[in-house]
């Protein structure tokens, strides 16, 4: 996928830990991990409202689209069963 | 073109009863219909070992002098059992209740994860696929050999089986790997859903 969350970078201007968001927003930090990795499929308007409003900042500044070669790994578990 | 709106008439399809019945997780249907499946499977079990020891010692026992009657209820005629009729008949059941064994086996798995209340699961799209398929090989053996005993040891007493009385076996069996795709479909969207943050 080539949306990116740059959440490290936001993360370390605001010098916060990644448990300490996660207490703030209300997400597990495994799953704020699974954002910042960008293993995420999908993020809530919730949570992105949550995120900004402890980051103080923009969607825009979490969010950047990098399109690419090998951006479009396509889904994953697509015939994972099999 | 739209067409008018219908009032409503007020008619409301009745309740059915047990439809707030608790379908899966701990202490539902699904955890009581497994504890039925295990029993099932170790009665089976003990059933289809007792058929294969019996099946080994078929290839030992002497069996001069037994004859073997085919009967449709009215007349019926003798004939000498052979070895090969023995392997053959005691064979054919033990792979019968041993392909329901593997059934069972696949739907205890199943309904082992209904019970914890996480029914899509990658493997049970490969479970019920296994299901089907085993479905499908009894299915065709019991035709086959019905087919054969009809043919060459009970011609004009039993008749074979048609194509027509595989009708249900199959659409029962597509059923399943229907269902198979479904349950894919549910891991799925189980995995999108846990990878939304």
């Amino acid at each position: 996928m080539a949306i990116r969350v740059q959440l490290d970078r936001i993360l370390a201007e605001r010098r916060m830990s990644l448990t300490e968001l996660a207490d703030r927003v209300g997400v597990t930090v495994a799953n704020l991990s699974i954002l910042k990795t960008g293993k995420a499929r999908a993020v809530r308007f919730s949570t992105l409202d949550a995120l900004c409003r402890e980051l103080e900042c923009q969607p825009g500044d979490l969010l950047a689209h990098e399109p690419g070669p090998g951006s479009d790994l396509g889904d994953p578990f697509d015939d994972a069963e099999d | 073109m739209r067409l008018p709106k219908l009032p409503a008439i007020g008619i409301r399809a009745p309740r059915l009863p047990g439809a707030n019945l608790k379908t899966l997780g701990p202490g539902s249907v699904s955890s009581l219909l497994k504890i039925a499946l295990d029993v099932a499977y170790v009665l089976l079990a003990l059933i289809t070992g007792v058929l294969l020891l019996l099946w080994v010692a078929s290839i030992f026992i002497p069996i001069d002098n037994l004859n073997v009657t085919v009967s449709d209820g009215a007349d019926g005629r003798q004939m000498p059992l052979t070895r090969p009729l023995l392997l053959f008949g005691v064979g054919a059941i033990t792979a019968y209740f041993g392909g329901f064994l593997m059934i069972l086996r696949g739907l205890r798995k199943i309904f082992r994860t209904l019970t914890l209340g996480d029914p899509f699961q990658p493997d049970n799209v490969r479970r019920l696929r296994q299901i089907g398929l085993i479905l499908a090989i009894v299915t065709g053996g019991v035709w086959v050999a019905q087919g054969l005993v009809a043919a060459r040891l009970a011609p004009g007493v039993m008749e074979p089986q048609g194509i027509s009385d595989l009708l249900t076996p199959v659409f029962s069996i597509l059923v399943v790997f229907v269902l198979a795709e479904v349950f894919r479909e549910g891991a799925r969207l189980r995995r999108e859903s846990e990878l939304t943050i």
